[in-house]
C-alpha cells in the first residue's frame, strides 16, 4: 500500500510542479527581452483550455496518430516515477533502471517520430528525420555520463546514482563530476528543445525540430503532448539538479527544500542560457553534441586515471 | 543436462552419435517455431506459384533444410556435423534461387554458395586440427582434451571466420545482403531467423569445446560484435529495398550477439562466473528473440511485396488502411527489433547491458574499457536501428500513397497466422521473461562450465521483475489516459481535414519524406565511413529541364575488397591462360598430385 | 587546492581538444589565450599555501608572454598576411573530436606506466594531462596547412610541456623555466619574420601568385 501512495505522490508533484517550472523559463526569458511576459501559470491555463477542445485529424493519419501523445504522457510519467525528487524517494528503483529509463523515453520516441510521418506532411518528416538523427548523438553522450556516474558510485541504479554520497564525491571526484555536470547539461538542452539546439517558440520549417512534431496536433492530443514535454523537462531537471547541489541534511522538509531551490536556480540558468544565446545552425547542434561526448568520454578517462 | 544416443554408421571416422544440452535446446526451440511458422506461412505465400514453378521440389529442399539444422544442433560427431553442415548449405542455396529467371537471383545464389563454400573450407581444417589434437571424432571427447593456448588461439580464429561467413560479420558478410532480398520471403525468414544462428551455435560449441581461451578472444568478439552491429545499422539505414535493410539489420544482431558472447568470455576468461552467465545468457536469449521477430518482420515484408510486387519502400505507402493486421504486426516486430520494452527486444538486451555494466565494475582495466566501448556501441545501435525502423514502418505503412498503382490488399489467413503466432510469442517474452530467461540463461551456465545453483541468479531477476512491475504501470496509465481521452471527446463529432501544407492547394503524395531523405542527415554524419554515391541531380542552366537522381550506399566490404580482388584474380587468372585446360583433365592432375604427395609423405 | 589543479589541468586539455577541432584562425587565438591565462594561474594554486616570490614573478610573466603577447603577435601576423581560414580542412569536426579523445585516452594509459621523479606531486592529473596537451598540439601541426595555425600547434606543444614543468617546480632549477618561455618568444618571433619575408616575397610578384596561397607551408 505504501508504494501506491508514493507512486500517487510522486505523480501529484511533478503534475503540479512541472509547468510552474516551463512557466519561470518563460518568464526569464520575457524579462531578459524587456517584456513583461505570460504568467508563471501560464501553461496551466493553456493545459485547461486544450483539454476542453475538440480535436481536428488529418485524413491521412491512422490510429498511431491518434495514440502516439498517450504513449509520450505516459511513458513521462513511468520515468518520473525512477528519478528522486528531494526527500521523496523514487518508487521504482532497481538495479539498471537507468536503462529502462533510457528505452522508456525511446519508446515515446519511437512513437511521435512515427505520428510525425504519419501526416504525410513535409513539415513533420523534416523534424522526425532531424529528432531521429540527434537522438542517435545524445543517447551516446547519455550513456557516456550513465558509464562515468556507475563508475563513481558503483551501481546502475538512477536513485543511488544521483542521491546519495554525492557530497564526497565532489571532494574526491570534483573534475569528474563537473565534466558530467557540463555534459548533462547539453542534453538537457537537446532532449527538451532549448536553445541553443532548438528553438521552442519557433514554427519556421528551417529550424524546427521538436516543435514540428507538435504541430498537428490539437485539443486533447496537443494536451497532452505539451504536458509531456514539460514533464520531460522537469525530470531531466530533477536528475540533473541533485549532482550540482549535493546537500543531503537529514531533514525531509529541509531537503526537500534545497531540490526545490535547486530547481529554481537550474531554471533560471536555463533561462538565462536561452535568453543570452542563439540557436546554433544544424550542424553546429551536431558539433555541440559531439563536444558533449567529448566531455562526457574525458570524464570517465579521468574517473579511469583516478580509480 | 546431456542426453545422448548413438547409432553405428558406415561413414569412416564417423558415427551417428547425437547429444542434447542445454546449449543446443534453446536453438532447437527457435528452429521448430519458426520453421513451423514459415512453413504454414509459405503453404500460402506459395499459392501464387501453383502450376508456374516446381513447388514440390522447393517443399522437398525446405524439409531437408529443417532436417539438417536440426542434425547440426544435435550433432556429437565432427564428420556428422560436417555432413549436416553442406547439406544445409546445398538446401538453402536451392531454396534461394526458387525465382531463377532472374539474373541477380542466380548471382546471389552462386555468390552465397562461394562464400559458404570458403566459410566451410576454415570450418574442415578447424574440426580436423581439433580432432587430430584430441586423438577423436567425438565431440564429447574432444572437449575433455586440454589445448594449449597457441592451438586454442588458431582453433578459435579459424571459428570465427569459418563460422563467421554464415554468421555475418563484418567483414565476411557479403553473401548476406544478396541472398535475403533474392529468396522469396519465408526462406528469408528460415535464413535469417535461424541459419545464421546455426554460424553463432558452431561458435558456441568452439567456446564449449575449449576450456581455457586465451584472453585476447574475447576482446576479439566483443570488437567484431561491435564493428558488425554499427556498420550493419548503417548500412540498414542507407537501403531503399525492405528486404536488403532487414538483411542487414540481421547482421546489427549478430553484432549484439557477438558483443554479449565477447562479455561472457571475458568473464569466464577472468573466473566470474556470474558476469560469463549474463553474457552468454543474454546473447542466446537475443538468439531467440532475434529469430522470433526477425522471422515476424520477415513473413510481414513478404506480405506487403506479394501485394506490391516491388521491395522499393519509396514507393509504397499508407498500407496501414489496406492491410491493418500486417501494418499491426509489423509494427511489434518493428518495436521488439528496437528494443523497446513491452517486447522480448528489450529482455535480451537490458541482460546483455547488465553484464556490460558487471564487467564495468568487475574487470580489469582493459577490460572495464572494452565494457565501456560495448555500453556506447550499444546505445548507438539501439538508437540508429529506432531511426532505421521508424524511417521502415512510415515509409511503408504511414502517410499516403507515394505510387497510385501500389497498394495492398487481403491476406490470406495462412499467412497471417504464423504472424500472430510470432508476435504474440514476443509480446510473451516481453511480459514474462522468466521462463526462456531461465532456458537460457542454463545455456549459458553450460557454456561457461559453471553450475547454475551456486549463483545468485536473483540479481538479474529481481530487476527483471522490476522491469515487468514497470510495464504493466505502463500499460495501466496508457489505458487510463485513453479512457481519459475518450471521455473528453465523447460527444464531440471530430473534424477530418487535409494535411496542412502551407497553405499550398494541390496537395499531393510526394510532399511527404521518402525514406532516403528521413536517413539523410545520419547517412550524411557517417559519411567517411558508408560508401555513399550520388549520381545526377545536378540542375544546370536557367530553366532546367527534368532530371533524375539516384542515391546508394554501397557495401564497403564489397567495393573495396571483394571486388578489387575479383578482378586481380581475373587478371592472374587470364594470364595464366588456365582456360585452355580442360576441367576434366585439372581434376586429373590434382588427383595425380595427391597420389604422388601421399606417396612421397608415407614412403618417407 | 588539488581541486583547482585538477580542474586547471582539464581545463587545458578540454581547450586544446576544442583548437584541434576548430579551424578558424581568430578563435583559434583567443581559445589559446584562454588556455594559456589558465596555465599561467597553475603555479599560483600548486603553492597556494606557501607563495613565495619566485612563484609570483613565474605568473607574472608566463601571463604577459603567453596570454598577452603571443597571442596580439599572431593577431599581428594574420592581419599582415591577410590570412583566411581553412576553406577544406583535412579532418571534419566530428573525425577530430574522435581522434582527439582517443589520442587524450591514449596518453592517459601511456601515463599510468610513467613516473614522474621527486616524490608525490601535487595533483596526480597534471602528468597526463600535459602528455594529452603535447600530443594534441602535434596533432593540431599536422592537420593544419598555414604557418601561422602551424604555429600556434606549436605553441599549444609548449603549454603542455610547461604544465610538466609547473609540476616538477621543486625539483628542477629555475633554468627550465626561462629556457621554455624563451622558446617560446623565440618562436613567435621567428615566425613573424618568416611570415613578413614571404609576405614581403609575394608582394613583390604579386600578380602570379594566388590570393589563397599566402601564408601556407607545405
Amino acid at each position: 500500500m505504501f508504494i501506491v501512495f508514493s507512486i500517487l505522490s510522486h505523480w501529484l508533484i511533478v503534475l503540479a510542479l512541472s509547468p510552474l517550472f516551463a512557466g519561470i523559463i518563460a518568464k526569464i526569458k520575457a524579462f531578459f527581452a524587456g517584456k513583461k511576459g505570460p504568467s508563471y501559470f501560464q501553461l496551466y491555463f493553456d493545459l485547461r483550455r486544450l483539454f476542453m477542445k475538440n480535436c481536428v485529424y488529418s485524413r491521412s493519419t491512422t490510429w498511431v496518430f491518434r495514440f502516439a501523445p498517450i504513449v509520450n504522457l505516459a511513458a513521462v510519467l513511468v520515468l518520473s516515477l525512477i528519478i528522486p525528487l528531494g526527500s521523496f524517494k523514487a518508487p521504482v528503483h532497481f538495479s539498471g533502471d537507468i536503462l529502462l529509463a533510457a528505452y522508456v523515453l525511446g519508446l515515446a520516441r519511437f512513437f511521435m517520430i512515427i505520428a510525425a510521418l504519419d501526416t504525410s506532411s513535409s513539415f513533420e518528416g523534416m523534424g522526425a528525420s532531424r529528432e531521429a538523427f540527434f537522438s542517435c548523438l545524445s543517447e551516446m553522450v547519455l550513456f557516456m555520463n550513465f558509464i562515468t556516474l556507475a563508475f563513481l558510485t558503483h551501481s546502475i541504479s538512477l536513485s543511488t546514482m544521483i542521491g546519495a554520497d554525492i557530497p564526497m564525491s565532489w571532494k574526491m571526484a570534483g573534475t569528474v563530476l563537473l565534466l558530467v555536470v557540463g555534459s548533462l547539461f547539453i542534453v538537457l538542452l537537446t532532449e527538451n528543445s532549448r536553445i541553443p539546439v532548438d528553438d521552442p517558440d519557433t514554427h519556421l520549417e528551417l529550424t524546427m525540430i521538436h516543435e514540428v512534431m507538435l504541430l498537428d496536433h490539437s485539443g486533447v492530443d496537443l494536451g497532452f503532448m505539451l504536458y509531456a514535454s514539460a514533464i520531460k523537462l522537469f525530470i531531466f531537471a530533477g536528475i540533473l539538479v541533485p549532482i550540482v547541489y549535493p546537500v543531503q541534511t537529514g531533514i525531509p522538509l529541509l531537503d526537500t527544500l534545497i531540490f526545490l531551490g535547486g530547481m529554481l536556480g537550474l531554471s533560471i540558468v536555463i533561462g538565462v542560457v536561452e535568453s543570452t544565446m542563439a540557436r546554433l545552425r544544424l550542424n553546429r547542434v551536431r558539433n555541440l553534441l559531439l563536444i558533449a561526448f567529448a566531455l562526457a568520454f574525458f570524464g570517465f578517462v579521468v574517473k579511469m586515471w583516478k580509480g | 543436462m546431456e542426453k545422448i544416443l548413438q547409432f553405428p554408421w558406415q561413414v569412416p571416422f564417423g558415427e551417428l552419435s547425437l547429444r542434447l544440452d542445454s546449449l543446443s535446446l534453446i536453438f532447437i526451440v527457435a528452429v521448430f517455431i519458426l520453421v513451423l511458422c514459415a512453413g504454414t506461412y509459405a503453404a500460402g505465400y506459395m499459392r501464387q506459384y501453383r502450376g508456374k514453378r516446381p513447388l514440390g521440389l522447393h517443399i522437398f529442399f525446405y524439409l531437408l533444410l529443417s532436417s539438417a539444422l536440426v542434425f547440426i544442433l544435435l550433432a556429437d560427431n565432427v564428420i556428422l556435423f560436417l555432413g549436416a553442415w553442406e547439406l544445409m548449405t546445398i538446401s538453402a542455396y536451392f531454396l534461394i534461387v526458387f525465382q531463377d529467371d532472374d539474373a541477380s537471383v542466380r548471382r546471389a545464389g552462386f555468390i552465397y554458395l562461394i562464400a559458404s563454400h570458403c566459410g566451410t573450407f576454415l570450418l574442415i581444417l578447424m574440426f580436423f586440427l581439433m580432432a587430430h589434437h584430441a586423438g577423436s571424432m567425438d565431440l564429447t571427447l574432444i572437449s575433455h582434451a586440454g589445448f594449449s593456448p597457441f592451438l586454442a588461439g588458431i582453433i578459435f580464429l579459424l571459428a570465427i571466420f569459418g563460422f563467421g561467413v554464415k554468421a555475418g560479420f563484418i567483414p565476411i558478410h557479403i553473401w548476406l545482403p544478396h541472398a535475403h532480398p533474392a529468396a522469396p520471403s519465408h526462406v528469408s525468414a528460415v535464413l535469417s531467423g535461424v541459419m545464421i544462428k546455426m554460424g553463432i551455435y558452431g561458435i558456441c560449441r568452439v567456446l564449449w569445446t575449449i576450456n581455457v581461451l586465451p584472453d585476447w578472444c574475447g576482446y576479439l568478439l566483443l570488437l567484431i560484435g561491435v564493428v558488425s552491429g554499427v556498420m550493419g545499422v548503417l548500412y540498414a539505414l542507407g537501403q531503399h529495398e525492405l528486404k536488403k535493410l532487414l538483411a542487414y539489420h540481421s547482421i546489427e544482431n549478430i553484432g549484439i550477439i557477438a558483443i554479449g558472447l565477447g562479455v561472457g568470455l571475458l568473464g569466464r576468461g577472468h573466473q566470474m562466473p556470474f558476469l560469463a552467465v549474463l553474457g552468454f545468457g543474454g546473447a542466446l536469449l537475443h538468439v531467440f528473440n532475434h529469430s522470433i521477430f526477425k522471422g515476424l518482420l520477415f513473413l510481414g515484408a513478404g506480405a506487403v511485396i506479394q501485394k506490391t510486387h516491388t521491395g522499393q519502400m519509396d514507393q509504397m505507402g499508407g498500407l496501414a488502411r489496406s492491410m491493418p493486421l500486417v501494418s499491426l504486426l509489423f509494427l511489434v516486430g518493428a518495436m521488439a527489433i528496437c528494443g523497446l520494452p513491452l517486447f522480448n527486444g528489450f529482455i535480451s538486451e537490458f541482460i546483455i547491458y547488465f553484464g556490460l555494466f558487471q564487467g564495468l565494475f568487475h574487470l580489469p582495466l582493459q577490460g572495464a574499457f572494452a565494457c565501456a566501448l560495448g555500453i556506447i556501441a550499444l546505445a548507438l545501435m539501439g538508437s540508429l536501428a529506432l531511426a532505421c525502423f521508424t524511417k521502415v514502418y512510415g515509409t511503408v505503412f504511414l502517410g499516403e500513397p507515394r505510387h497510385p498503382g501500389i497498394q495492398g490488399g487481403q491476406t490470406p489467413a495462412l499467412m497471417l497466422a504464423p504472424m500472430l503466432i510470432l508476435g504474440g510469442i514476443c509480446l510473451w517474452i516481453g511480459l514474462f521473461p522468466q521462463t526462456m530467461a531461465k532456458m537460457a540463461f542454463s545455456a549459458g551456465a553450460y557454456l561457461s562450465h559453471s553450475q547454475i545453483s551456486t549463483l545468485n541468479m536473483g540479481n538479474i531477476f529481481l530487476p527483471l521483475s522490476f522491469i515487468i512491475y514497470g510495464i504493466l504501470l505502463f500499460l495501466i496509465v496508457v489505458i487510463f489516459l485513453a479512457g481519459l481521452r475518450w471521455k473528453l471527446l465523447r460527444g464531440l463529432t471530430i473534424p477530418l481535414r487535409e494535411t496542412w501544407i502551407c497553405a499550398f492547394s494541390q496537395i499531393t503524395p510526394k510532399f511527404q519524406y521518402t525514406s532516403s531523405s528521413f536517413a539523410r542527415p545520419i547517412v550524411d554524419f557517417f559519411k567517411g565511413i558508408l560508401f555513399f554515391k550520388r549520381e545526377g541531380g545536378e540542375v544546370k542552366g536557367n530553366f532546367p529541364l527534368k532530371t533524375s537522381m539516384a542515391s546508394s550506399v554501397h557495401d564497403a566490404v564489397e567495393e573495396f575488397l571483394i571486388k578489387p580482388m575479383y578482378r586481380r584474380l581475373t587478371v592472374l587468372s587470364k594470364k595464366l591462360d588456365i582456360n585452355r585446360i580442360r576441367y576434366t583433365q585439372m581434376y586429373l592432375m590434382y588427383i595425380l598430385l595427391y597420389l604422388i604427395f601421399l606417396l612421397a609423405w608415407k614412403l618417407k | 587546492m588539488t581541486t583547482w589543479v585538477d580542474t586547471s589541468c582539464i581545463i587545458t586539455v578540454f581547450l586544446a581538444l576544442i583548437i584541434l577541432s576548430n579551424y578558424r584562425v581568430t578563435a583559434m587565438i583567443r581559445i589559446f589565450a584562454l588556455q594559456s591565462f589558465v596555465l599561467s594561474l597553475l603555479p599560483f594554486f600548486l603553492h597556494a599555501y606557501s607563495l613565495s616570490g619566485r612563484d609570483i614573478f613565474i605568473v607574472i610573466v608566463t601571463m604577459v608572454l603567453k596570454a598577452a603577447l603571443a597571442p596580439s603577435i599572431l593577431f599581428w601576423a594574420i592581419r599582415h598576411v591577410s590570412m583566411r581560414s581553412e576553406i577544406k580542412p583535412i579532418l571534419g569536426f566530428g573525425s577530430s573530436i574522435i581522434l582527439g579523445v582517443i589520442l587524450i585516452a591514449g596518453a592517459f594509459w601511456v601515463s599510468s606506466s610513467l613516473k614522474l621523479p621527486g616524490g608525490k606531486p601535487a595533483s596526480d592529473l597534471i602528468l597526463p594531462c600535459s602528455l594529452s596537451t603535447v600530443l594534441l598540439g602535434f596533432m593540431i601541426m599536422v592537420t593544419r596547412t598555414r604557418a601561422v595555425t602551424q604555429v600556434l600547434g606549436y605553441l599549444i606543444l609548449e603549454n603542455g610541456i610547461f604544465l610538466f614543468a609547473v609540476s616538477l617546480f621543486d625539483v628542477m632549477p629555475v633554468l627550465i623555466e626561462m629556457g621554455i618561455l624563451l622558446d617560446i618568444f623565440v618562436a613567435v618571433f621567428i615566425m613573424a619574420i618568416v611570415v613578413n619575408h614571404i609576405n614581403e616575397e609575394f608582394e613583390k610578384d604579386l600578380a602570379s601568385v594566388s590570393r589563397s596561397k599566402m601564408g601556407e607551408t607545405f
